[in-house]
């Protein structure tokens, strides 16, 4: 156990190390929540189409806007593992003693990690153009905690993915048709009431709406009386990644 | 003593391929073991299984002893693999690879700095361990990933291809730095290589592995024996007469002789031992000599012999391959 530990955070560590050389990514991935929030969040607020109570919809949107791009870096992480996976990292991997749950957990913890530094870059830029955030260090750190984890939980499924597919053109395609349809399906840029009814019980089988209901709670309304549900929802989600990604991992190398 | 590869009756099917064909193979602890042979010859296939990579499909194989099925966990702890291709992260620095790397194996602390340090010494990288691995060339990539493998102190170090693409220089550098580890530190080496020159000059023991069956297993001298004697060309300024031809063949360890025209050929065991006497027996016969070209047997000979084929088919195809894979890569 010990040594698992040891092995998932040298992965963390990696992937901080990784980040600190090369921030392009986190820069361009930043982009596209930019625009939901400045161009989409603004002129929909202007509208007031969309019942918010007595929020702002930018505002609203905030922290399904910082799930979504968080969730789609971890989607991609899969990426990543197919580089490894043609140079032979992951087969140095699997022949050290690294347990297999461990390389597949501290992969995706990685992503977590990455994920992480979105949001840190997201929240600041937010505030910047008006959005009003919680600034209760408590909150944030939650926040940020359900964040990690729930990438990790994403990156995990991508993880999966990749070592079904194998290769990078089949997994480009993949991965916004993974996010997007839950992005559109979950709570993040409208209340679940305002859904046609099939979609909303889609929703509520969706790891995004409890992800998204964690964050805005700590982030925006500060209403957590839904976080225990959130973060059950979510371990069990990540829990069930991450067993079915360790149980298919060696196949990726095959 | 314990061995540190022992193979029994070993296969690997994929499907309806038969990548390895009932391999039996010992391999004694402290040898420099290579295992020769074309490409799709199984020699990955069988280093994958040996690293617990891969199962079996049916026979045993253990390394140093312990079950490479049943006790995979005990034999992931003892050995250290370096695969054909790229197995270094490109976007940290040779230094953060060597780090990660000693973390994932579970170096204590206090020993991680002079390990990192004595590795990137031992492989000449320590002007550059600050640099971003991306900007490497592929030798100094090699040199890295075998500083990464041999940095954990493993029981046994499993390469795969260990120099291919490599310049003749680096290649050189790299099998002296293993061949000085294997010796003082008595670290076993397996290595695949389709390179016969290789293979000759720097193992204790040769395998030959063709079309998933190992042919044969010996030193590189037993496999050029094997092949024959050694050959000794002789051209002179005037004809032999039977009777000198007769004089050679009753030379002690002569095996052959035929003339051709103005060719004298004679089969020795030892070419450098038998010269003399053959120059003894036409000086005696007033046979001016033009010109002696004595030649061994050599690997290529051998692996001629035993795989039935000198043709190390694509090779040059999977190196252009494996050449453009690396490069694109190392771009990322």
């Amino acid at each position: 156990m010990r040594d698992s530990i040891r092995i998932i955070l040298s992965m963390i560590e990696l992937e901080v190390r990784r980040v600190m050389h090369d921030q392009t990514e986190i820069v361009l991935r930043a982009v596209q929540p930019l625009l939901w929030l400045v161009v989409f969040g603004k002129v929909l607020s202007s509208l007031h189409s969309i019942p918010t109570g007595n929020i702002p919809y930018t505002d609203y949107i905030m922290p399904g806007v910082l799930v979504q791009s968080t969730t789609t870096i971890a989607i991609f992480f899969g990426l990543i593992i197919i580089w490894e996976r043609e140079s032979g990292i992951l087969k140095k991997l699997v022949a050290s003693p690294a347990p297999k749950f461990a390389i597949v957990i501290g992969r995706s913890m990685a992503a977590g990690t990455r994920a992480l530094f979105q949001a840190v870059f997201i929240i600041p830029f937010a505030m910047l153009i008006g959005v009003t955030v919680l600034l209760n260090p408590v909150y944030l750190l939650a926040a940020a905690i359900v964040v990690f984890i729930a990438s990790s939980g994403f990156a995990a499924l991508s993880i999966l993915i990749a070592s079904i597919l194998k290769s990078r053109e089949r997994f480009m395609g993949l991965g916004q048709v993974i996010i997007l349809p839950m992005f559109f399906g979950s709570n993040a840029l409208y209340p679940i009431e305002s859904m046609p009814p099939l979609l909303q019980s889609l929703a509520h089988i969706n790891p995004m709406t409890y992800i998204v209901d964690a964050c805005r709670g700590l982030l925006i309304t500060g209403n957590i009386s839904g976080l225990g549900t959130d973060v059950l929802v979510i371990l069990i989600f990540d829990a069930m990644i991450f067993a079915l990604a360790t149980w298919n991992f060696k196949r990726i190398i095959e | 003593m314990e061995f540190a590869v022992s193979v029994k009756n070993l296969s690997k099917r994929y499907g309806d391929f038969l990548a390895l064909d009932n391999v039996d193979l010992e391999v004694e602890a402290g040898e420099l073991f290579a295992l020769l042979g074309p490409n799709g010859a199984g020699k990955t296939t069988l280093m994958r299984i040996l690293t617990t990579q891969l199962e079996p499909s049916s026979g045993t194989a253990f390394v140093l002893g312990k079950n490479v099925v049943s006790q995979g966990a005990q034999v992931r702890g003892l050995v250290s693999y370096v695969p054909q291709e790229m197995s270094v992260w490109t976007d940290i620095s040779a230094y953060e690879n060597l780090l990660i790397y000693s973390k994932i194996y579970g170096m204590p602390a206090s020993e991680r700095n002079k390990a990192i340090g004595d590795a990137l010494e031992l492989m000449e990288l320590t002007e550059v361990a600050n640099h971003l691995v991306g900007t490497f060339s592929g030798g100094m990539i090699r040199k890295l990933e075998l500083a990464c493998a041999i940095m954990i102190r493993p029981g046994i170090l499993f390469l795969d291809e260990p120099t291919i693409g490599l310049d003749p220089v680096t290649r050189r550098t790299v099998w002296e730095k293993l061949r000085a580890l294997n010796r003082e530190s008595g670290m076993n080496v397996f290595f695949s290589t389709h390179y016969m020159d290789e293979a000759d000059v720097y193992s204790d023991k040769i395998g030959i592995i063709n079309k998933g069956r190992l042919v044969t297993v010996a030193s590189s001298s037993e496999l050029k024996h094997s092949v024959g004697d050694d050959r000794v060309e002789i051209e002179t300024d005037s004809l032999l007469g039977p009777q000198a031809v007769s004089d050679l063949r009753a030379l002690d360890g002569i095996s052959g002789v035929e003339t051709e025209g103005n060719t004298l050929r004679v089969l020795a065991k030892d070419s450098g031992l038998s010269l003399n006497a053959i120059m003894g027996v036409l000086r005696a016969d007033r046979i001016n000599v033009r010109k002696v070209t004595a030649s061994k047997p050599t690997i290529d000979d051998a692996f001629l012999k035993y795989a039935g084929t000198k043709d190390m088919e694509g090779t040059r195809g999977r190196l252009a391959e494996l050449k453009s894979v690396r490069k694109r890569i190392v771009r990322g």
